[in-house]
């Protein structure tokens, strides 16, 4: 059985009387344990309500979201699971470890271990020589740094990552990378959302494409290549949403 | 339990993190200190301006504390999205609500015994310990003031942050108008406007319960009965609130 898994999982924003935005439209996800599985989609596309439906900060119009078989509520469950949100805020008037300090809390880690991570953390993100700052005085890829450290500080078996590398330099790009490649090796799953197709060409095993709240192509790179006979992941991405809106346009059309 | 703790914990630490809370403080502070410039009273008037201006300080100043720090506690959390990162740990919505109230009770308390702990060494620079009249008042002003603070926190868990304060002030306000309300409303001709006017009179909490200040400073007493009732009332308030709360921070989608 998959590890994540969304069945027919739909979100439609209510903004008003008449006026409904579709977030994701009957979506199909399934993603094995071990693997690192990219989402790729133009702005708007339905990426962070996807991954905000499977962590029960959204709440589904209809359809179903699991993790490890549990449903978003699920307590037990989210002690498995890291999370980086898109554009990530915290408590800015904490410093790194003190920020770290009180989501290990979260998880009931031990002293123990807490300070061995913390540490561990720090040194991998490179904000050793922060240790003083509060986050109010970080710089945007700081604030992205300290977030991927606090979405490991438990461990996770499940890591899910909105944009993980939206602001940081060339060198922590490749670094993330680096890491997110150690961390598959280690068993880790890991769930990510990405702008960068270089970046999820090099390090994804399987992608999915999003447009407009619908899943338009799930599978690996090379097999998603071959069937959309397209050259490189660009020509992909291209084909796959050109063909949506044009289809999209002639039923419109067929319509009016 | 642990849980809702830290978050408390953690809320608290913002609050003295931040200086808001602290220039507040620094305020109400002031006014108590000054009201014992008016020297050129006698001794019996001039402790009645100081319990008069310090009641009032405490507890004017504490209800901007009780609202600034609760709508940190939600609204803020919820506005600047680091909400998220609690909501995806393994606590359940239900006892970050609690956390949070525990949170800001402790910013209220800190907050009020530090300006009652300036006040009362006032009044003891003044050779004029305070006797019990003036703890109860104190006692009902801390009551009142978490009541504030668990309704800002409640709002907070259904409307946006500009709202919120909105809300919270309007109610502040309109909380201690109720007794004139009354007044207004036995005159009301309408049937309909007295209805709405009489729903609004139960519904909005009436602060002006809590206050026995003017009685006291005039040398007047209040039973242990009254000041027993109207706690027990400030909690049955509190207690909806915080249901309300629970209610719609479990459904929050943020
Ligand atoms: N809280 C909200 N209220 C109303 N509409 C929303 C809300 N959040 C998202 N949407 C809408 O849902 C759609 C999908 O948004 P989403 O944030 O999932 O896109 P995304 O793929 O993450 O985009 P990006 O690449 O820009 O991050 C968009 O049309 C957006 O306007
Ligand atoms: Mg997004």
């Amino acid at each position: 059985m998959a590890i994540i898994e969304t069945k027919q999982l739909t979100k439609h924003y209510i903004l008003g009387k008449k006026k409904i935005v579709v977030g994701l439209e009957k979506v199909d996800l399934e993603v094995e344990q071990g693997e690192i599985f990219g989402i790729l989609g133009p702005n708007g596309s339905g990426k962070t309500t996807c991954l905000k439906l499977l962590l029960g900060i959204l709440f589904p119009t209809s359809g179903e979201a699991r993790i490890m078989g549990k449903f978003p509520d699920d307590i037990e469950m989210k002690q498995h699971v890291g999370f980086l949100p898109e554009n990530p805020y915290y408590y800015d008037y904490l410093t790194g470890p003190e920020l770290l300090q009180f989501y290990a809390s979260l998880f009931s880690l031990d002293a123990g271990t807490t300070k061995k991570r913390i540490e561990q953390l720090l040194e991998l993100v490179e904000l050793k020589d922060a240790k003083r700052l509060t986050l109010r005085h970080y710089s945007k890829g700081m604030l992205e740094r300290i977030g991927l450290a606090a979405s490991l500080i438990n461990d996770p078996e499940i890591l899910i990552l909105d944009e993980p590398t939206t602001g940081l330099d060339p060198i922590g790009c490749r670094d993330t990378r680096n890491l997110l490649l150690k961390l598959k090796q280690q068993g880790k799953t890991i769930l990510l959302s990405s702008h960068f197709l270089s970046e999820v060409e090099r390090v994804c095993d399987r992608i999915a494409i999003f447009h407009r709240g619908y899943l338009l192509a799930t599978g690996t790179l090379d097999g998603l290549n071959r069937q959309y006979q397209a050259e490189n992941l660009e020509d992909l991405f291209v084909k796959t949403i050109c063909t949506f809106d044009n289809q999209a346009s002639v039923k419109t059309g067929e319509t009016t | 339990m642990k849980k809702m703790w830290l978050i408390g914990l953690n809320t608290f630490k913002e609050s003295i993190r931040k200086k808001t809370l602290y220039i507040i403080l620094i305020f109400a502070l002031i006014v108590i200190g000054a009201s014992k410039l008016f020297s050129f009273l006698t001794a019996e008037e001039e402790l009645k301006m100081i319990k008069d201006v310090s009641f009032s300080a405490i507890e004017f100043f504490g209800a901007l504390i009780a609202i600034f720090g609760a709508l940190y506690a939600i609204s803020g959390e919820i506005e600047r999205r680091t909400i998220y990162t609690l909501v995806t740990k393994p606590i359940r919505r239900s006892d970050i609500v609690i956390g949070k109230f525990f949170g800001v009770s402790m910013i209220i308390f800190v907050n009020f015994i530090l300006a009652t702990i300036f006040f009362l060494g006032l009044l003891i620079f003044k050779k004029s310990p305070p006797d019990v009249e003036v703890l109860k008042t104190l006692l009902l002003i801390f009551f009142e003031l978490i009541l504030i603070g668990s309704i800002t926190l409640a709002l907070g868990t259904f409307t946006s942050d500009a709202f919120n304060i909105i809300c919270s002030f309007f109610l502040y306000i309109v909380g201690h108008l109720t007794s004139y309300g009354k007044e207004l409303i036995e005159r009301a001709e309408n049937i309909i406007v007295k209805g709405l006017a009489d729903m609004l009179y139960t519904l909005v909490p009436n602060y002006e319960n809590f206050n026995i200040r003017d009685k006291i400073v005039v040398g007047l007493n209040v039973s242990w009965g009254y000041v027993g009732y109207t706690i027990l009332y400030g909690i049955l308030y509190m207690c909806i609130a915080l249901f309300i709360a629970l209610y719609f921070f479990e459904k929050r989608e943020i």
